[in-house]
């Protein structure tokens, strides 16, 4: 399976501005998240990308995208319709091909030599399927994320054969239905905001459209359709994601990069002075 | 193997069915501790708990009803204080090795065996309930509550609809859950019981229907009891409210939920406990509310839980408090999404894991109830059956059974409409007014189950063969046949495995309703644990509607005749049922309609005018608005201005009247109330009190020496058997039986006259203390000639209940012989003060609780300790009825009693010859004049004789020792030290033998006296000035709204008959007697192993009725 179309999300209207954030990447260069998303995208080979947006957006963005603009295609989401809605707006884009797919207010951090998406796109060509990226979360974190659940395939560690899909379940649906083997107690296999779709989808997306509901259609109640239509599995990448949305989320992603990089000594400098002078009497109570 | 070993381990159900007694009937003492031996060592090898727990029962059974009757009669034996300490304090393990240690090295002892029976029991109910508690912990969906450390952990969250703020009205949606109660037609002898279930799951079956209420009467018409609120508010705690019991808290810490007993609200708590709201792994966490509710809910934002049970009386035997219990936890795993809909009706997946939630949150309030209790979250008619463990069960290799049962519920096909209307045109449901603890019953069935006892484990399969025969006529549609099975439930299996489960006021409704119907009566229901409050009448539907009418006349009646001698909670009631296909169900209000029922209003109301209007938030303003919106309503609007007008104006106080009651009837009888004042300053001074109540710590106390004590358990000479029957057949014998007593410990202070207690069935029907003793002296006099005259004391308390029962009952035969002494001495109670309080449960030794009961015993100890200081301590208890406001003073006022109220001179003016008495306590089931024992006395010449036992574990509250070398009876009070007590092997019974005039004589009287009422006044003061007063705490129950009861410690004094033995110029002589002629029943929970271990027998085969 040739995976060379990627789709990244980021027309929610909470988290629309993450992406164009700007942070300092490993080796000490000033760039937008939406760039660093972009270019874990084509380190893994992926050269065709398309970013789905809220209207109005594609201005600020075209500037953040700074020198991948070309190899970027902006699609608006015209009406803030939920998740599963906003990649349903790529289905032109992807036509009958396999993509990737990117969360925009979250940063990938491999702990190998080979960066997430990659990783999970050579799972997707061993296994000629669709494939997410997950992690175990402890469940505390469930009110965060989707949660997979499954057995693992014969021989192998970290990838998983979905059986069961779960956007935010709480802790007592999920230690029911959700547990899955080999994983601590408590823990569950939680989104990546990572995944490798086949166009089929996008059939399962229209289907969740067309259903009258209260509630917006997420990408889980998509894949759980998918789950039961053709094989569709779970890889445990080797990597760390990091949420730009919550409070102090920027923050600990920009250290986490930091640290892995060039300028890592001076990070740690800056921050030891920060312990040395910031005195428990300074905490806000 | 040994026989009982391959009971326990056998897979055949022929050979694990077989019971205790087909091994142990005939056993030799070697052969039974043989057996005992046997299974100690096989139950701490084995690894399979059930296993276990049986041999833990087969051996209490052995040490408490097989070897006692082999030991030598003459045998004395010691418990070791340890191991009585070890016992308290849950220990039991090392308690059953010390008791063991004691055995082997001092040979079995009737004392020894009583105590291993008792550890071994308890052992096995330790066992039990950890693995109930284990399983309810390692239920799928119950786990990660314990896992929960911190409330940043936190992963629920509130569903989005809860939070959304109705813009014209300013307020957020209010969800309502409204729930049904169960009414069970069989439970297959109790087979609910978490135990059974998993141990004989084929054997639990429950077959139980969904119901709505209405109070005849009180209610147009039925609707489902239970409707609990939430809601979310402006204001970061947890708000609870209870309507029916009027109480309101707000939650601030973490640590105010797991509070249980600070307030009536402890099952709200539970239930935010359960629900995953304060995760039960919080407990300890010293965090705040806030810090929770901002992680669930968002900063600044709290929760109201308000529930309402439409005043359903407690003990209605319909599971109100699980149902509401599983309403409350519904609601809340609603809001949070852990069940799947937030309005309508449960899917079944969902109304498990509510009664999974129900089960643990009984658990966490310490308190316990059936697995077929959450029934009402069910719809209509369901059989509920116990299920094998499964590979991947939590309960796989453990137990035989799942803890959750499997529900059926069945359909309108099976059960047609037309059924389901002829239960509703058939049935009255009442209340009988009692409100009992089936606790003690659940423990019985479960040790007789165990045990397999031939008589009990055939009653059993006969329950389970009904439960088929209830099912069959429900699919026929034969409501009369329903009728028959239910009755004959009621009279064989339930009543063969647990005697107690009926009563006195049971029976006589059953017998009236037979009387007035005939065969339009088409049977008895019992529901749930026991008859008594909530019960089921079957009548042919032709007559039902004038049948219900008529039963709750003579209910009222019946309850009348028996208000003095059971415990009844409040009047009975009649209900309008009908049966619930819902289950539970919810909606959610919005805006205008989103308003609490008007009790809420009236509750919350006051403290909410107190706040200036401006500092009330545009939420509640809002709400206040729309209430005075609602007042204005024309058809409802004065209904509700009337309940919240009541809420805030003054309205006539109750209390003056009761007080002024109170001060009448002290006026009336005589209360001296220079001595109580006296008494309450000594008291408040530290003079008198708990701890006063010990002798000196240097005091010499020592067992008595072998001589000092007359041998009678070997049987007695004919010289003195002889001489007794001559004595009888002379008249120069009374009896004095002294019925003052209030039965405290029998009843848990509800303050019923113990001696009129029909306790145990005798000769076809139950008989109270009193019928039993005047049968013993009818015996007597058929058997030797003469007559007995029979003297009942009485207190104020119980004089005119004694009196009026036996008037009603023509003095049983006995015309004048029957002689009632008013009791001349009454005492105020008083709040206690906090140093006896802790005294009390902190220096004396204290029963611990299983680790969740005793957190809510020391929470409601906490709350008692603030009610003593601000109630003001050693000031007058007056917050109660009169009755439960007086005490008797102790049993040493009732002898001189006779002397001051005329009836010795009355005595003695009508039989010359007459010179002995024979005094006991009502609860001295065994004491009669046995002329052996009589005979005894009048030889000895002594003033009094008194008559000991040796002692058992249970045989608490002093006994015969050497006092710094006499001998005297201690009270349990004044031992110095707990353990001097475990010292003294004999057991005072209180049976007195008293010389008339040796008595005066140590009064300073003689016979010419008594007429002399001055005098003997005079004496009797005198001598009261010689006798110590002991301070001693009593429960006392307080009644109030719906059969709700709160128990109070209070205060009083006594002074006591075996004190008299300390003085030095009366002779007294000491008897040691079998001990089954000692034995008392001081609480019901002794009565199953007293009619088990052949005491009724024994006392049956004493009477004449």
């Amino acid at each position: 399976m040739q995976v060379q179309k990627a789709v990244i999300t980021a027309a929610s209207p909470s988290q629309n501005t993450l992406p164009l954030q700007q942070l300092v990447d490993r080796r000490g260069d000033v760039k937008t998240a939406l760039q660093l998303i972009v270019e874990e995208t084509l380190a893994a080979g992926v050269e065709e990308i398309c970013v789905i947006i809220r209207p109005g957006d594609q201005e600020a963005y075209e500037q953040a995208a700074g020198t991948h603009l070309g190899s970027i295609e902006f699609v608006e989401q015209p009406e803030p319709k939920g998740y599963a809605d906003a990649i349903h707006q790529a289905k032109a884009f992807v036509g009958n091909h396999p993509f990737l797919h990117l969360v925009g207010d979250h940063l990938y951090l491999s702990s190998t030599e080979v960066p997430c998406a990659k990783q999970l796109i050579q799972i997707a060509n061993e296994f000629e399927c669709s494939v997410s990226a997950v992690q175990s979360t402890r469940e505390n974190k469930l009110p965060y994320f989707g949660i997979v659940s499954g057995p693992l395939v014969p021989r192998r560690n970290d990838v998983y054969e979905v059986e069961c899909v779960v956007e935010k379940p709480t802790p007592t649906f999920a230690e029911q239905e959700l547990v899955t083997p080999g994983l601590r107690a408590g823990h569950y296999l939680g989104f990546f905001g990572m995944h490798v779709l086949t166009s089929e989808v996008m059939t399962a997306i229209e289907q969740l459209l067309a259903e009258p509901s209260a509630e917006k259609a997420t990408l889980s109640d998509a894949l759980a359709i998918l789950s039961s239509r053709q094989r569709y599995l779970a890889y445990q990448v080797d990597g760390t994601r990091y949420n730009l949305g919550l409070t102090y989320g920027l923050l600990n992603a920009q250290l986490a990069i930091g640290l892995s990089g060039k300028d890592r000594d001076q990070i740690l400098t800056e921050l030891v002075e920060l312990l040395a002078s910031r005195t428990e009497g300074e905490r806000v109570k | 193997m040994n026989r009982l070993i391959e009971i326990i381990q056998s897979d055949e159900d022929s050979v694990r069915d077989q019971s205790l007694e087909s091994v142990c009937g005939n056993a030799t003492l070697d052969q039974l501790l043989g057996h005992a031996s046997e299974l100690d060592a096989f139950r701490r090898q084995e690894s399979n708990l059930y296993r276990r727990v049986r041999a833990l029962f087969f051996m209490s059974a052995i040490y408490r009803y097989h070897l006692p009757s082999q030991l030598p009669v003459r045998q004395t034996g010691h418990i070791p204080f340890e191991g009585y300490e070890h016992l308290l304090s849950r220990r039991f393990k090392e308690a059953i090795d010390c008791f063991l240690a004691a055995q082997t090295t001092d040979g079995p002892s009737d004392a020894l065996a009583s105590a291993l029976a008792q550890a071994y029991h308890q052992l096995g109910f330790q066992t039990l309930a950890d693995q109930v508690r284990h399983s309810v912990r390692t239920v799928r969906g119950n786990q990660w509550m314990f896992r929960v450390g911190h409330p940043d952990d936190h992963p629920l969250r509130i569903r989005p609809e809860l939070t959304q703020v109705d813009p014209a009205t300013n307020t957020t949606p209010l969800l309502k859950e409204t729930t049904a109660v169960r009414m069970d037609f069989s439970h297959s002898a109790w087979s609910d019981i978490f135990f059974l279930g998993m141990d004989f799951p084929e054997g639990a079956r429950v077959l139980n229907v969904s119901v709505d209420l209405g109070v005849r009467g009180r209610d147009s018409q039925t609707k489902p009891p239970i409707e609990t609120y939430l809601r979310v508010i402006d204001e970061p705690v947890i708000r609870l409210a209870s309507v029916d019991l009027g109480a309101t808290t707000r939650l601030e810490s973490i640590s105010d939920t797991f509070d249980f007993a600070r307030d009536y609200l402890g099952l709200l708590k539970a239930a935010l406990i359960a629900s995953g709201i304060v995760p039960p792994g919080l407990e300890g966490c010293r965090e705040s509310i806030a810090d929770l509710l901002g992680v669930m809910l968002g900063p600044g934002r709290g929760l109201e839980l308000v529930s309402k049970i439409n005043d359903i009386p407690k003990g209605s035997r319909l599971a109100v408090s699980t149902n509401l219990l599983g309403s409350l936890i519904s609601i809340l795993m609603r809001a949070t999404g852990q069940v799947q809909s937030l309005t309508g009706s449960l899917g079944e997946n969902d109304r498990r894991l509510v009664a999974a939630r129900a089960i643990l949150g009984e658990w966490i309030g310490g308190s316990g109830g059936g697995w077929q209790d959450s029934g009402g979250v069910w719809p209509g008619i369901k059989l509920i059956c116990g299920t094998t463990a499964e590979k991947g069960d939590p309960e796989f290799g453990i137990s035989r059974g799942r803890l959750m049962p499997i529900h059926h519920v069945l359909d309108h096909e099976t059960i047609s409409d037309e059924t389901r209307e002829k239960i509703q045109k058939s049935l009255v449901l009442v209340h009988g007014g009692m409100a009992q603890n089936v606790g003690p019953i659940l423990e019985m069935v479960t040790e007789h189950y165990l045990l397999r006892s031939k008589k009990e484990w055939d009653g059993r399969k006969e329950a389970m063969e009904i439960l088929d025969e209830v099912v069959d006529a429900l699919k026929a549609g034969d409501i009369k046949r329903v009728g028959d099975v239910t009755t004959r439930n009621f009279e064989g299996p339930l009543q063969t495995i647990i005697p107690w489960a009926t009563n006195r006021f049971t029976d006589a409704l059953i017998e009236q309703c037979r009387d007035a119907y005939g065969d339009k009566f088409w049977g008895f229901w019992m529901l749930g644990g026991m008859a008594g409050g909530g019960m089921g009448f079957i009548f042919d539907p032709k007559v039902k509607d004038e049948a219900q009418q008529w039963l709750g006349q003579r209910m009222l009646q019946t309850k009348k005749t028996l208000a003095t001698s059971l415990p009844f909670a409040m009047d009975p009631v009649v209900y309008d049922f009908s049966i619930n296909d819902k289950g539970t169900s919810s909606e959610l209000l919005t805006g205008k309609s989103a308003m609490l029922p008007d009790r809420y209003y009236a509750l919350v109301l006051p403290s909410l005018l107190r706040t200036p209007l401006r500092d009330l938030s545009l939420r509640t303003r809002s709400e206040l608005e729309r209430i005075s919106e609602r007042c204005r309503h024309h058809e409802s609007g004065s209904d509700t201005a009337g309940l919240l007008l009541g809420s805030v104006l003054p309205s006539i106080s109750t209390d003056v009247q009761k007080e002024s009651s109170l001060q009448k009837v002290l006026s009336e009888i005589g209360f001296d109330r220079e001595q109580h004042e006296q008494i309450r300053a000594d008291l408040l001074s530290g003079r008198i009190g708990l701890s006063q109540n010990r002798l000196p710590a240097n005091t010499m106390i020592e067992d008595v020496q072998p001589g000092q004590v007359v041998e009678l358990r070997e049987g007695i000479e004919t010289k003195y058997v002889d001489l007794g029957k001559k004595a009888i057949q002379d008249g120069s014998v009374a009896v004095v039986t002294l019925a003052a007593g209030v039965g405290s410990r029998w009843t848990e202070g509800a303050g019923v006259c113990k001696a009129l207690h029909p306790f145990s069935r005798f000769a076809g029907r139950h008989r109270s203390f009193m019928e039993v003793h005047l049968a013993k002296n009818r015996a007597i006099t058929a058997k030797h000639g003469g007559r007995i005259p029979h003297v009942f004391t009485t207190s104020h308390l119980t004089d005119q209940p004694i009196r009026e029962f036996l008037d009603r009952n023509d003095f049983f035969g006995f015309g004048g012989d029957v002689i009632v002494s008013t009791g001349r001495s009454v005492g105020l109670r008083m709040i206690p003060t906090v140093r006896d309080l802790r005294f009390l449960w902190e220096e004396t030794s204290q029963q611990i609780l299983d680790e969740q009961q005793q957190k809510v015993r020391e929470s409601a100890r906490t709350a008692l300790i603030d009610w003593a200081k601000s109630a003001g301590e050693a000031s007058d208890y007056t917050d109660n009825v009169p009755s439960q406001c007086i005490h008797p003073v102790g049993h040493w006022y009732e002898v001189p009693n006779l002397l001051r109220s005329g009836v010795l001179k009355q005595l003695i003016d009508r039989e010359k010859h007459l010179r002995y008495l024979m005094l006991h306590n009502i609860d001295t089931l065994g004491a009669n004049v046995d002329p052996g024992v009589l005979g005894r006395h009048i030889d000895g010449g002594t003033t009094l004789s008194f008559e000991v036992i040796t002692r058992r574990l249970e045989d608490r509250g002093g006994g015969l020792a050497m006092v710094n070398g006499h001998p005297r009876l201690v009270e349990g009070l004044a031992m110095p030290n707990e353990e001097i007590e475990f010292e003294l092997p004999f057991y005072n019974t209180m049976n007195t033998w008293i010389d008339i005039d040796g008595l005066l004589k140590t009064f300073g009287l003689t016979r010419a006296d008594l007429s002399n009422q001055q005098r003997v006044d005079e004496a009797v003061r005198k001598m009261a000035l010689r006798l110590p007063t002991y301070i001693t705490l009593k429960d006392v129950k307080k009644r109030w709204g719906n059969a709700q009861e709160d128990v109070f410690p209070v205060a009083q004094f006594e002074k006591l008959w075996g004190d008299m033995t300390a003085l030095p110029e009366v002779s007294c002589a000491f008897f040691a007697v079998p001990l089954r002629r000692g034995q008392q029943l001081k609480a019901q929970a002794q009565l199953d192993p007293w009619k088990r271990d052949g005491s009724a027998d024994y006392i049956d085969s004493l009477c004449k009725w």
